[in-house]
């Protein structure tokens, strides 16, 4: 300012004032308004920081859902029945989303859905709905590349199935929240289960993650889940199943093989099924696993049970003579009734000639009780305790209900129901020699004692008796397995409909084990309304036992026992014909 | 000063190499500091929003840049053209700039972009008529302040009549709408009339009206009246009005003392709806800290302060146009930026104007850069004829 005198000068010599006053006054507004912005700016960025921060927090900071993923499930080899995998889900804010018909057309087109579809889910008031879940990771990026406001995408995983209907019944299936809906998945639910976990994470304007911050829980991924089932025995029973269930237009059919010394579940199908990755649906009740939830009444495949209850009791021996003839009994006012007149034959042969009569005869000269007690014990009318949901007892009335003719029918298979598995169970019995093991879905690592039901004399002696009915004469010659000696029995039974028993429709059964001089495996398999001209147990079920078990004991390198052993007692039965 | 001058010129004499600086080099370097740095705020701040709406990080960067070289080029261009050009085509200026504002209220010239027609589409570049107005007004009022100086001092009318151009100039503007170029215009008009010597009385009695006009137009306009009541409590309705202010003073609270770092701020990030424009200066309170907003504001603060000193001295070498020229620019760039600013960190209500030198807008750069050439020509001439006799014939031949 050392010119202000010389201005002023100059002013009053052109008398035009040059309003130095009005000038500092509106310097001094404008410092003023600079002033303030610096009070203001100050006050934001030093002492309201705290709260500045906090407000946006707030705004940007959220809490994300860090999906945990669900346990693997494998077969007792480690081969994997049920995997996650990471996929993306799409959801929208409707209420963010300005689509147009060419930008729902997009979407619709990229997603696979009807732009009705898409059009009414945007139309909605709500701030989240799902576009599609779990789709693959390629076209989650082109949903991406739309770059569309209120378009997100969510990671997840999907469940896959890689032994498809195979393995279906068993493994069961999850639900799009990654619950179990059926089968193993439901039932070991919680164990399979992760637990979700949390972090906090930047977000942009436009919600999409730009860093993550910090980790509020980790997410726990579920556990896995080893099943006492092998893959390859699956496949075969499944294979075998699936073609005599064709071949015989049977409505439906189940085949269970259990490990005879641990109680393992090796394998278990059934007839129809359906493919837990496509489009499921519940037709024909194809969803269910029958082996453990149907139950049927089992025919002649217990009377090994009733001869075993003879035997422990004593009163009766292999060689007991008992006198079937004219093939017809009357109890009380009821006929039981054989095929064929036998005449007199001895305990082997009313197994290995599957008579009704001589069944009925050794039963009724048992005492109620300890015909009930045999059966009870061995798993009739019992659940399994497999675990595995919708489980069936199946049924058998009380002794104390039971009157002769019952108690009759009883001994070949009428009067009670059982289910596949419980079939199978009990003959496990008899296969590991009259000691009963929990039925196990899970691989075992420790051996249960189990619990004895019969003698081990009693079981031997019961299983020998049983080659015969897969010998020439039996009625199941094509159960038998060339190298391996096989034991096992046949069933037909008429099914029962409302007022009695159908006369066209019938169960074809075969239960049995192998090899016979020391048995590794049980099979059960169960044909349901088999619809061609063949019906017995033995032209139906048998067969299946063959190839299955063959194949099996093959597969779990089991050595044959049958050159050995089985050639001069085969010969010895062609010899008794 | 003479001392100064007087020591420069005797070096220069010595040396004979070294001449007495003929430009402000205070006032270029600051204006300088600020576009350089404005550059580069908006490079940060404009990548997220240059992704979205057109598909390159870098849309708005390469628009900025190839407008700051001709706001770079016209204003050596406008170095070079004497003031008393200036003072002759000041009416003539003033009729080009009202003529455009017509043009732009032309349905088919007119560009309308958020809702308001402000721009003229000259195929590469859209031509934003009020940012020319303002600088052709301060000329033409600066041109009749010097014409009419006994008549402004005296009559009424010699106050009314400029103002009655400024009210219609303003009422062509807020049909754009464009409120805060308006108040921007209005506001250095009056500051220079009242430098110019209207008499007081008439002068409060306008500003008192003016003021009630402007509340007015604020009370009896939906949006504006909302962002009202939003600037009085921002963080009751956190959704719409105020959204823009909320995001700002997060951004001002996140930047703290130092600054998060160029490139790091969130806010910029979709939250700050016109982060590259009218909201930089909260992404230069989040990315450097209060240290950004104080030097920011004291530059602003520094050329404001360096126009008044121009005029003061031109108005003393008897250069009233230059002086009041001068003063105008002044109270522009002061003006501007102070409302920028204070709505930015929330001492004024929201309104949509940008950051002179820094926010990004063509026009709005090129003009700026016109004012500092302007203000260094008068600055020039006021340096080349201090010492008239002594230094003038060799200067002279510079230009």
């Amino acid at each position: 300012m050392s010119g202000s005198k010389k201005k002023r000068g100059h002013a009053e010599k052109i008398k035009v004032p040059s309003y130095k006053a009005r000038r500092l006054f509106l310097l001094a507004v404008l410092a003023f308004a600079f002033g303030s912005l610096i009070w203001r700016s100050v006050d934001r960025q030093v002492f309201e920081t705290a709260f500045l921060q906090q407000q946006g927090e707030k705004r940007y900071l959220k809490p994300m859902k860090v999906r945990a993923s669900r346990g693997m499930i494998t077969d007792r080899n480690g081969e994997p029945l049920a995997i996650s995998t990471p996929v993306k889900s799409i959801f929208a804010n409707p209420r963010k989303l300005k689509a147009d018909s060419k930008t729902i057309g997009a979407i619709a087109s990229i997603l696979d859905l009807n732009p009705d579809r898409v059009r009414r889910l945007l139309a909605s008031d709500r701030g989240f709905v799902y576009l599609k879940r779990r789709v693959n990771p390629d076209v989650a990026q082109q949903v991406k590349a739309l770059d569309l406001e209120g378009i997100g995408l969510e990671s997840e995983h999907r469940r896959f199935y890689p032994s498809g209907e195979v393995m279906a019944h068993m493994v069961g299936l999850t639900g799009i929240d990654d619950q179990g809906l059926e089968g193993m998945e439901l039932a070991y639910n919680e164990w399979l289960s992760g637990v979700n976990g949390a972090k906090r994470v930047i977000m942009d304007g436009r919600r999409r993650v730009i860093k993550e911050v910090e980790n509020i829980q980790s997410p726990r991924s579920g556990n896995d889940l080893v099943l006492s089932l092998d893959r390859r025995l699956q496949f075969l029973a499944y294979r075998e199943l699936k073609k005599a269930v064709k071949t015989h237009r049977a409505v439906s059919g189940s085949a269970v093989i259990l490990d005879a010394k641990s109680g393992e579940v090796l394998a278990m199908v059934n007839r129809p099924a359906y493919n837990p990755n496509g489009r499921r649906s519940n037709r024909r009740g194809s969803f269910r696993n029958r082996a453990v939830t149907d139950v049927f009444e089992p025919g002649s495949t217990v009377k090994p049970f009733v001869v075993a209850a003879a035997l422990e009791q004593g009163r009766f021996k292999p060689d007991t003579p008992i006198d079937v003839t004219p093939g017809l009994l009357r109890v009380g006012r009821h006929l039981v009734k054989d095929s064929h007149n036998y005449g007199r034959i001895d305990v082997a042969t009313v197994l290995s000639k599957s008579s009704n009569v001589g069944a009925s005869k050794i039963a009724l000269a048992l005492k109620p009780e300890i015909l009930w007690k045999l059966y009870s014990r061995i798993g009739f009318g019992r659940s399994a305790e497999s675990m595995f949901p919708g489980e069936s007892s199946g049924r058998l009335p009380h002794f104390s209900d039971w009157s002769q003719f019952e108690q009759a029918t009883l001994s070949f298979g009428y009067g009670l129901s059982v289910t596949p598995l419980q079939l199978a169970g009990a003959y496990a019995v008899l296969a590991n020699d009259g000691v009963k093991l929990p039925v196990s879905l899970l691989k075992v690592s420790e051996l249960s004692k189990g619990e004895r039901v019969v003698r081990r004399s009693t079981a031997r002696s019961v299983v020998h008796m049983l080659e015969a009915v897969v010998a020439k004469g039996g009625t199941a010659p094509l159960a038998a397995i060339p190298g391996y000696r096989v034991a096992g029995k046949t069933g037909t039974a008429k099914k029962s409909v409302a007022g009695g028993y159908a006369e066209d429709k019938y169960l074809s059964l075969f239960v049995g084990m192998a090899p016979a001089s020391d048995p590794r495996l049980v099979m059960a398999v169960m044909i349901n309304e088999p619809r061609g001209k063949d019906y017995y147990g033995g032209k139906v079920a048998a067969p299946v036992f063959a190839k299955v078990m063959s194949g099996a004991l093959r597969l779990l390198n089991i050595p044959p026992d049958a050159p050995l052993v089985v050639t001069p007692l085969l010969a010895g039965s062609e010899g008794r014909h | 000063m003479n001392t100064m001058a007087r020591s420069q010129a005797s070096m220069g004499g010595k040396e004979g190499v070294l001449s007495p600086p003929v430009i402000d080099y205070w006032l270029m370097g600051a204006a300088l500091i600020l576009l350089m740095f404005g550059l580069v705020m908006v490079a940060s701040s404009s990548m997220y929003a240059g992704e979205r709406i057109a598909g390159s990080p870098f849309f708005f960067v390469i628009r900025h840049t190839i407008a700051l070289c001709i706001g770079l080029a016209g204003a050596m261009v406008l170095f070079r053209v004497p003031v008393s050009s200036w003072e002759k085509a000041g009416p003539v200026l003033v009729f080009v700039g009202l003529v455009m504002l017509v043009l732009v209220l032309i349905p088919n010239i007119g560009k309308e972009a958020n809702h308001a027609r402000r721009w003229i589409p000259l195929g590469v570049f859209n031509l934003q008529s009020s940012e020319f107005v303002k600088l052709f007004m301060v000329i033409y009022i600066a041109g009749y302040l010097v014409r009419r100086q006994n008549e402004v001092t005296s009559s009424l009318w010699g106050f009314a009549k400029p103002m009655i151009l400024v009210l219609l100039t303003s009422l062509l503007i807020m049909l754009e709408p464009d409120f805060g170029t308006t108040v921007v215009l209005f506001a250095t008009v009056l500051g220079m009339l009242f430098l110019g010597g209207v008499v007081l009385w008439q002068f409060t009695i306008l500003l008192t009206s003016s003021a009630l006009a402007g509340g007015a137009l604020i009370y009896f306009s939906d949006y504006r009246w909302r962002r009202i009541t939003a600037f009085i409590n921002p963080w009751d309705d956190q959704r719409d009005s105020d959204y823009q202010l909320v995001q700002a003073l997060i951004a001002f609270g996140r930047g703290e003392v130092t600054g998060v770092g160029l490139g790091n701020g969130i806010q910029k990030q979709f939250y700050l709806p016109e982060a590259h424009t009218d909201f930089i200066m909260a992404v230069i309170g989040e990315e450097f800290g209060l240290i950004g907003t104080l030097a920011v504001i004291f530059l602003f603060a520094f050329i404001t302060w360096r126009a008044f000193q121009i005029g003061t001295r031109a108005m003393a070498r008897e250069r009233r146009f230059s002086a009041y020229v001068a003063y105008g620019f002044g109270i522009w760039i002061g003006l501007q930026s102070f409302i920028n600013i204070g709505v930015n960190v929330g001492l004024l209500p929201t309104k949509g104007l940008t950051l002179p030198f820094i926010s990004y807008g063509g026009n709005s750069i090129i003009v700026t850069c016109l004012v500092i050439a302007v203000l260094l020509r008068i600055d020039h001439e006021l340096r080349i004829q201090s010492d008239g006799v002594k230094s003038g014939g060799r200067s002279w031949s510079r230009v």
